[in-house]
């Protein structure tokens, strides 16, 4: 028993060890972000700043609109999830407990989607939305959330557990299947909905080659292309300034995986999608 | 009359379940199908800029052109060594979920299971900042700890040195995915039925026994599914690799990192020749539908929904 005891704390002081190890570069990164000194030369390895001061934001959010980049990146992702997450509910829905003509065939055509990768047809998609004039606009990036093929299968999955008798007294009280799917199915799939929300924004925070190709304009940039710029224009020195972007963008995942840890790692596992 | 009122019913019944659907129908057909065939037909035409000129069909020349040129096979092979190297993520994960699955459940497992998870969470722009620094060769922090290990002064230029930029990639995707590897791992080691240890315990198998025997096997479909996922995204690799050449797809330093979608974005947005950029595209997706399709087959998944 006691080498029992022995051994797991072994085991927790190693795991400890080695966390320290994977997380000290974003320590690093945040004390570079608040030291004065890292500005042309990057200062030696610290654990509080050198000299602590505000400049490197202060330097951040003068050079580029970073507010901008974040409300625009917010739009963008509430706008999609949201979206993303009720088409595919809808989808799932249909699918798990509807009866209609065609539906095996519209099923398989929803999830060979998932074979054909967003990258191979990137090329006619662009130029689809240029002879629509809708570049550098967000509607390139909002209008694809409507078929959120994942979702729609997971959806599926999740709602075909829901018991048929809740639909059929509904249908005996004159209930439409759409009366049905909002005040019944919807409020009954809040942990898929949470799961699938997680999921979209992990992935919409962190979109980076659309919007990259769709987007012109400085004003209208996400978070993620916005600092990618930045940091190329200011290649090999301002480390501060980098390192206090870095630090900016990873703020509101990093909150939210806080607040919602035990969901996201949940979610993360239980559908194995990373972003 | 009865008839027909059971029919139109009937006709109502399929509108309203097709009313859940159109959208994302439509929205597919446009969006993916028809982009989709668009795509397997400019990779059969000379196509430099559309609207521009005539389109010319060329019939497999593209093909022909980009299977001959050295810096697409290149960047096949260098999307293939990453792919390959990144797969170290799994194993990585494999003994962290193993340590973590060991100090069993209550407050350290969710302590560790959250904390390994977090650098997964800010992958993206950030996490290649913040690698720039860690792995520069002068002042970098990797450097400065195999400086002070070995005694001597390293200076390993971990993403400017066309020898090691792979490496320093690799070092970038492990951290960034280690947690989401562990995390799976971990998940599929609780999932073990306990009966089957302790049958083996009362057989007298011991611990590394136990595990060569149970858990390995055990493990192999989410092995499997790990590998095919981490190739699946290796295939694909762009974001960290674009920002590290300095938001250019050439694959800095020296075309050693470029992939075959950073080829494919060169010739689809730098030098335009769509032609060229659809057949890359072509190549990319049957690599893509290929493992996809082994995937699909070995976790059941056609069996599970009746397809």
């Amino acid at each position: 028993m006691r080498a029992k005891k022995i051994r797991r704390a072994l085991l927790i002081v190693i795991l400890l060890v080695l966390l320290v190890i994977v997380l000290v570069p974003l320590a690093w990164s945040i004390v570079l972000s608040f030291d004065r000194t890292a500005l042309s030369s990057l200062p030696d390895f610290s654990l509080v700043p050198h000299e602590f001061s505000l400049f490197n934001y202060e330097v951040a959010f003068t050079s580029i609109p970073l507010v901008r980049y974040y409300l625009n990146t917010i739009f963008v992702t509430v706008v999609h999830t949201f979206l993303a997450v009720f088409f595919a509910l809808m989808c799932g829905y249909a699918f798990a407990k509807g009866d209609f003509i065609g539906k095996k065939f519209w099923f398989i055509f929803m999830l060979a989607v998932m074979m054909l990768p967003f990258e191979s047809r990137m090329v006619p998609l662009y130029l689809q939305y240029k002879s629509w004039g809708m570049l550098d606009t967000y509607a390139p990036l909002l209008i694809g959330a409507c078929a959120y093929v994942y979702g729609i299968f997971f959806a599926k999955q999740n709602i075909e557990a829901i018991p048929d008798s809740l639909r059929e007294s509904a249908y005996i009280d004159g209930a439409s299947d759409w009366r049905i799917f909002l005040k019944i199915i919807l409020p009954l799939s809040k942990p898929l909905i949470a799961t699938l929300s997680i999921l979209q924004v992990l992935s919409n925070w962190n979109s980076y080659l659309w919007p990259l190709v769709v987007l012109r304009s400085s004003e209208k940039q996400l978070i993620s292309v916005g600092v990618s710029i930045f940091n190329s224009q200011q290649d090999a020195i301002y480390y501060g300034p980098r390192m206090a972007v870095a630090v900016i963008s990873a703020i509101p995942l990093s909150l939210m995986f806080l607040f919602l840890q035990k969901y996201i790692v949940q979610s993360i596992a239980v559908s194995g999608i990373k972003q | 009359m009865k008839n027909k009122q059971a029919l139109k019913i009937k006709a109502k019944r399929q509108l309203v379940w097709y009313s859940f659907l159109i959208v994302s129908i439509v929205t597919l057909i446009v969006l993916t199908y028809i982009p989709m065939l668009q795509s397997v037909r400019y990779s059969f035409f000379d196509i430099q800029v559309v609207g521009f000129g005539e389109e010319k069909f060329v019939g497999l020349q593209n093909y022909e052109k980009i299977m001959n040129n050295a810096s697409f096979l290149k960047s096949i092979g260098n999307t293939f060594i990453l792919a390959f190297l990144s797969l170290v993520s799994i194993p990585v994960g494999f003994i962290l979920a193993t340590l973590i699955n060991n100090i069993g459940k209550g407050k350290w497992q969710s302590f560790f299971r959250v904390g390994y998870y977090f650098p997964n969470i800010i992958t993206g722009v950030s996490v290649v900042l913040i690698f720039q620094i860690v792995l520069k060769a002068n002042g970098g922090l990797l450097n400065n700890a195999l400086s002070f290990l070995t005694g001597q002064d390293v200076t390993i230029g971990w993403l400017s040195d066309s020898h090691f930029s792979r490496f320093g990639a690799t070092i970038l995707s492990v951290w960034g995915n280690m947690g989401y590897a562990m995390l799976i791992n971990l998940a599929s080691l609780q999932s073990i039925p306990g009966e089957i240890y302790e049958a083996a315990e009362v057989d007298g198998a011991n611990g590394l026994k136990q595990w060569w025997y149970i858990t390995i096997p055990q493990m192999k479909s989410c092995f499997a599914f790990l590998f095919i996922t981490s190739m699946i995204n290796g295939l694909a690799r762009f974001t960290d690799l674009f920002i590290i050449g300095g938001n250019t797809s050439a694959g800095r330093p020296g075309g050693t990192l470029q992939t075959i979608m950073m080829y494919i974005y060169q010739f689809s947005f730098e030098t335009p020749q769509y032609g060229i950029a659809s057949a890359g595209a072509m190549i990319l997706f049957v690599m893509t539908f290929v493992i996809t399709l082994i995937n699909l087959k070995m976790t059941g998944f056609f069996k599970k929904n009746k397809l």
